[in-house]
């Protein structure tokens, strides 16, 4: 193997890492704390993707200044969803709320599709494909921002589940809900907020993604999966561990991409079967959002 | 937490299959176009052919689709304007029913098949894309029923002893034969090849007949792999390229492909000198996609508007179905809308040497075709397939046009050589 694929490979890894681990932070808050398997992550990553797309063709807003638009309407909305949706079923079993998340999955694409056709789309603002390369390795510049703009959301997100009132009721009653009620946390409130929260950071993904990737609006199930992953890889409830399964799914992903393109998701999905079978826990371990 | 886990994967996999079934369920929506029938009471006088068919209008080739729903849809309201087909003494109005298949195999042949046994079409046009046709194809022989289509090029869809499909487009493995001929008469010295491949039944059948002929010409394949159909990310495969340096890079494969191999391509900087794909460079869309990023890029056509054919169809010449095409659409043809027209040509001529509508004698009359047409010679071998025509290849020139350079009598501008490195504009 030439050393060329070996160093873009690690670079192609840890960059695709960054965008991964925001999109799978937001599902992995909405599993830890409200314990549902949000199915409907990808498609409210796919609408973040198209409202960049739309600002960028209709208004030529820059890609990276509707990050906080896309960010904030999808909050909005995830608040609102959770509220009067989900909340409605947020005691029935598991498999009620994983079925009404699949259901609005399917309802949001089909809309998407619907309005907007199932036209592969781009966004192409000029400095797209530009980039600086270290020695033959190239580094595309659009893909560098997004990385760091997914480690500062990341890290954001750490400062404020740690270090702010709110961010600990969120950790508070997904440790244990009836304490966290008794010390003054209102329940219905505090769902609705992560729940926003995870959808806003799904659309903040979505916006990143579709300034590298073509867009359609059944893109999002593959980053559902991931995220489902990525989840497992690295223990459900840290943030630690959803950065270090995502940089360890990139990897396979991006090496099984180089040396065995077509069997690229069948060899992800074995390494989350195996990853299930000896290391239940993940990769890191249990813990919860410290 | 792990048996949760473990329980939740399986439901997870048995949820996304209800989904697929689901979606099959679904009543297809007809389009707007064809709405335009009305039901007036048939009197004995009155004569129609309707030619149905199933066309990708949303999913991934959902732009092709539009070409070829675009080329059906201009053959009918020019050839209305006469008064339609001549049949006999008198002349047949001519219909047209098309429902959007989706991009997906199995939801075409379910379409076509509705098309057959609910809306009694007349005689069936293809879908866009081999993996459809092929589907679609088998429907057509179980009900006896001939299918022209323009827009399936994989030989596997002949290679089933069927007697009611024909296609009039030039077989996948010829797709690259021409740019590789092209290159090498530009530049004796190139050396290799490196050929990326969408996993599906056409692309694989143009990079396998690349390979060959790269190889039969003397060429070494440095590299030859494919990805997965869905696939919007191609970088793992673009930095295995470009770590063995090829002189020629092939893409085999659709639009959507080759505007994402080219956008990975620049975000890499894979530089060979000739870029060239099956599928995409040639239609409008690519510009659109990439801007000056679609320069020096090749694309093999099956048909160009600048071609020298010379034709008693409705069209004439490639030149005036270019006019026209222009005049109702707003930009140059896409030569699957050519060729889509060319079917149905392919099939007025047929109904015009059989006399009638009967769909033996149509089927008959097609296997017996040899007419030249605004898009070149319409003729079938055995098997169905149009192995007489040869394809030209055009290049995104540098002032934003689309050029035909090859071949080399039909050329209007010269093919422009090396392709510049990224980090040179």
């Amino acid at each position: 193997m030439e050393t060329l694929q070996l160093t873009q490979g690690v670079v192609n890894a840890i960059l695709l890492s960054g965008t991964l681990t925001l999109v799978a932070i937001g599902f992995s808050i909405v599993w830890g704390i409200l314990n549902i398997i949000n199915l409907a992550h990808g498609a409210f990553l796919m609408v973040g993707a198209y409202i960049t797309y739309w600002l960028f063709t209709l208004y030529g807003i820059d890609p990276f200044l509707s990050l906080p638009i896309s960010m904030i309407t999808m909050f909005v909305v995830g608040y609102v969803v959770q509220r009067y949706l989900i909340n409605l079923v947020i005691r029935a079993p598991l498999l009620v709320t994983f079925l009404l998340t699949f259901a609005m999955e399917i309802v949001i694409i089909n809309l998407a599709t619907f309005f907007w056709k199932g036209d592969l789309r781009s966004v192409t603002p000029d400095y797209a494909g530009l980039g600086f390369a270290i020695g033959d390795v190239q580094v595309p510049y659009v893909r560098l921002a997004a990385f760091i703009i997914s480690l500062v959301l990341t890290g954001l997100l750490h400062v404020f589940m740690t270090y702010t009132k709110t961010g600990n009721a969120i950790r508070a009653t997904g440790m244990d809900i009836d304490a966290a009620r008794l010390q003054g946390v209102r329940i219905p409130q505090t769902y609705a907020l992560t729940y926003a929260l995870g959808t806003a950071l799904a659309a903040g993904a979505g916006t990143l993604i579709s300034i590298s990737f073509p867009i359609d609006p059944t893109m999002g199930g593959a980053y559902t999966l991931r995220a489902f992953v990525i989840c497992v890889l690295g223990g459900l409830g840290s943030i630690p561990g959803v950065i270090l399964g995502a940089l360890l799914f990139s990897f396979i992903e991006v090496f099984s991409g180089i040396w065995a393109p077509s069997l690229k998701d069948a060899i992800a999905l074995l390494v989350l079967v195996l990853v299930l079978i000896f290391r239940p826990s993940g990769i890191a371990g249990k813990a919860f959002y410290h | 937490m792990s048996k949760k886990l473990l329980i939740l994967f399986v439901v997870l996999l048995i949820a996304v299959m209800a989904l697929a079934a689901c979606s099959k369920e679904a009543t297809p929506a007809p389009t707007q176009e064809q709405a335009a029938e009305e039901k007036a009471p048939a009197s004995v006088e009155e004569c129609k052919v309707v030619f149905g068919a199933a066309v990708s209008l949303t999913g991934k080739y959902a732009k092709e689709g539009e070409y070829v729903k675009n080329g059906y849809e201009l053959y009918v309201e020019e050839i209305n304007k006469q008064g339609g087909i001549p049949v006999g003494d008198k002349r047949c109005k001519v219909e047209l029913k098309i429902y959007d298949d989706e991009s997906n195999a199995d939801r075409s042949a379910q379409l076509v098949e509705k098309l057959i046994t609910e809306d009694k079409v007349t005689f069936l046009l293809g879908p866009y894309g081999s993996g459809n046709t092929f589907a679609t194809t088998a429907i057509a022989e179980k009900y006896k029923v001939p299918m022209v289509e323009a827009n399936g090029a994989a030989t596997k869809i002949f290679n089933r002893g069927f007697k009611y499909s024909f296609a009039v487009l030039t077989p996948a493995p010829n797709y690259l034969r021409d740019i590789i001929d092209m290159a090498l008469d530009k530049d004796p010295n190139l050396k290799t090849v490196a050929i990326v491949i969408e996993n599906g039944a056409f692309a694989l059948e143009v990079a396998q007949g690349a390979k060959e002929y790269a190889e039969e010409k003397g060429l070494e394949v440095v590299y030859f792999d494919k990805y997965a159909k869905a696939a919007k990310d191609v970088s793992s495969l673009i930095t295995a390229m470009k770590s063995k340096n090829p002189d020629i890079v092939l893409g085999a494969g659709h639009l959507q492909d080759s505007i994402l191999v080219m956008k990975q391509s620049k975000d890499l900087g894979l530089s060979p000198k000739v870029f060239g794909f099956s599928v995409g460079p040639t239609s409008p869309e690519f510009r659109k996609a990439l801007g000056k990023d679609a320069d020096y890029v090749l694309g093999a056509a099956q048909w160009t508007p600048e071609l020298k054919y010379e034709s008693d169809d409705i069209f004439g010449t490639p030149q005036h179905f270019s006019e026209l095409y222009e005049a109702k659409y707003g930009e140059t043809p896409p030569y699957q809308a050519a060729e889509s027209a060319a079917a149905l040509i392919a099939y007025q001529k047929a109904i015009e040497a059989a006399g009638g509508l009967d769909k033996d004698k149509v089927r008959d009359a097609l296997a017996a075709l040899d007419y030249d047409s605004f898009y070149g010679k319409l003729k079938f071998n055995e098997q169905g397939m149009n192995i007489y025509k040869p394809m030209a290849v055009m290049q995104n020139y540098t002032d934003g046009g689309l050029y035909t350079v090859w071949p080399k009598e039909a050329a209007v501008k010269e093919f422009l050589y090396p392709f510049v490195p990224w980090d040179q504009r």
